[in-house]
């Protein structure tokens, strides 16, 4: 069973595809990196599953059943664009309302719960319109971790923290991910922290699904590349070109793709004079194959 | 430690959403400061007419009060469909348009807070919201009745206004206006969920509806006619000093109509457009 399938959603506004014919798995318990660039309708495909727009065409189907299904969405937590919470209100009061609408019984132990989290414990009485960026998103994710969900929601966590938040952020969403066990489904542009906790990714552009692959697939299709420095550069990257398909400067390094037999470039830039002083063997991560992948549909 | 998710998905019944959604509502309601505000406001409308209104003026002269029987700041003593004197329209009814604007206020920090996403994300079904939010408004005008009573009793109290009524009259007349708060408070809601996205035309039009303008006006025209009385202003102005045991039952339907017609608009146009 599948914790989310999409087929054929469309969603328009003013004629304009947000969401074109997009197809979409996730499978229970995955950790699902959704990954477009701005405006390719990620939030909106979020929108779409959480019940927040109406759907031009297409199907929804949480869990096997109806997106609508009422005992299906009793179990879907979610932060998306902001909190949702009540400025004038403290956050426990914020959690409180929360957890009266999901019918909790131990609602102050249940809140304390999700605090305890978020890291939130010290903060519950401070007025929602008080707290720092980086607390709005903990409190929202505290909320979408009230009542036990099986499937959570995340857009953009991580987005507009400083660097103390994100550390905060990664840590928190590590914690869910790995204890919490339940299937969530994350949009973030800061691609090296989604590599880390992912299982499944989606590549969205225009609307349209581009591509859905496991973190094995993407190991699998993931570029080996030998990564070098020498002396003479512009003599290196010439004579590697003649003898490799796929050369290229990067980052003040000459990259030989497809290639990890180290030794082998070695001694062949020492029979044509040139002296290697470094070389690494590496893979390509997610952030170059979706860099990659773009320009490819680009082009 | 790993938590295991056990995949059981119970839809949750009528009785435990509404119950969770009026949960909500009420505890926000009784949590802000808002609600009192408006109780306040409430109490101290009719006080501020009878006390007011008799007040000796910058030149000295002292105008003739409005009321010489402190009850008609809850109702007239006829239905007054057709606009007389304005001071006439001075009664319990001004608790409407004053909770319009309440409803108005509680309904738009939903959607300004983006706390409207929150709650559709879950269980939360489109009538629900619309029932919910209807019964917190009825109760909330309710409760202004109640304060603008005391109001009313307190600054009939201290001006000296006659208190001669017939008390079964005044009773009908109370209760049917509390009644009414129903019907009102579910076109409000609708209002505000038409005009969502727009805060500013959604107090104007509900203080539009809530001064029974519309209702004026097409007396007006028709002149002092009950049949006026199947609409929401109607029904108001029906619930007076002359009432009689008729007056409940036509309220109660009327009020439970509308906000039945209300409710099922609301839900309609929630369902079929996107939550902002």
């Amino acid at each position: 069973m599948n914790a989310i399938e999409i087929r054929g959603l469309s969603k328009s506004f003013r004629g304009l595809y947000a969401v074109d014919n997009l197809n979409m798995t996730v499978p229970v318990g995955a950790i699902y990196g959704f990954i477009g660039e701005n405006g390719s309708g990620k939030s909106t495909t979020e929108k779409l599953i959480c019940g927040h727009l109406v759907p031009d065409k297409g199907k929804i189907k949480l869990f096997g059943k109806s997106y609508k299904d009422a005992g299906v969405r009793a179990r879907i937590g979610a932060l998306i664009e902001n909190t949702g919470c009540f400025p004038n209100s403290s956050v426990w009061d914020n959690l409180m309302m929360q957890a009266i609408n999901l019918g909790l019984t131990d609602r102050a132990g249940e809140i304390d719960r999700v605090l305890h989290i978020v890291r939130m414990e010290d903060n519950a009485k401070l007025k929602f319109k008080k707290c720092s960026l980086g607390m709005k998103q903990r409190i929202g994710i505290a909320l979408a971790l009230l009542g036990d969900p099986a499937l959570l929601i995340l857009d953009e966590p991580i987005n507009g923290l400083d660097a103390e938040g994100m550390k905060m952020m990664r840590e928190i969403l590590v914690d869910i991910t790995r204890q919490y066990g339940c299937t969530v489904l994350i949009s973030s542009h800061i691609l090296g922290e989604l590599e880390k906790i992912a299982t499944h990714y989606g590549i969205i552009r225009q609307g349209r699904m581009i591509q859905e692959l496991s973190a094995q697939d993407l190991e699998g299709r993931a570029k080996v590349f030998t990564s070098l420095k020498t002396q003479n550069m512009t003599d290196t990257f010439e004579l590697l070109r003649q003898k490799f398909s796929d050369v290229r400067t990067e980052d003040g390094y000459i990259r030989v793709y497809d290639v990890d037999d180290t030794e082998g470039i070695v001694e062949y830039l020492l029979k044509n004079g040139l002296s290697v002083s470094e070389i690494q063997k590496n893979k390509i991560g997610l952030e170059e194959y979706y860099i990659e992948l773009m320009s490819r549909k680009e082009a | 430690m790993t938590q295991t998710h056990e995949l059981k998905f119970e839809s949750p019944s009528f009785a435990k959403r509404i119950k969770g959604m009026l949960g909500v509502d009420f505890y926000r309601l009784f949590h802000t400061p808002m609600y009192y505000i408006f109780l306040a406001i409430a109490a101290i409308i009719p006080a501020m007419i009878l006390s007011m209104t008799g007040m000796p003026g910058p030149d000295g002269t002292v105008t003739q009060p409005l009321y010489t029987n402190t009850w008609n700041i809850v109702a007239a003593n006829t239905p007054l469909y057709i606009i007389g004197e304005i001071g006439e329209y001075a009664n319990m009814n001004m608790v409407f348009i004053f909770g319009g604007i309440m409803v108005s206020i509680f309904i738009g920090h939903d959607y300004h807070s983006g706390y409207v996403k929150q709650l559709f994300t879950t269980h939360a079904k489109k009538r629900d919201y619309m029932l919910s939010k209807s019964l917190t408004g009825a109760f909330s005008m309710a409760c202004m009745c109640v304060t603008y009573l005391i109001g009313g009793v307190a600054a009939g109290m201290i001006s000296g206004t006659s208190f001669e009524v017939n008390i079964g009259s005044l009773l009908i007349a109370i209760v049917s206006k509390i009644i009414m708060s129903l019907g009102w408070a579910s076109l409000y809601t609708f209002l505000n969920v038409i005009f969502r996205r727009y805060f500013g035309i959604s107090v104007a039009s509900s203080f539009f509806l809530g001064t029974g303008i519309p209702i004026i006006g097409a007396a007006a025209i028709l002149g002092n006619s009950s049949i006026l009385n199947i609409f929401l202003y109607g029904s108001s102005v029906y619930a007076c000093l002359s009432s009689n045991i008729l007056t409940l039952p036509v309220c109660a339907a009327v009020s439970v109509a509308w906000a039945v017609i209300y409710n099922l608009l609301g839900s309609l146009v929630l369902s079929r457009c996107d939550v902002y």
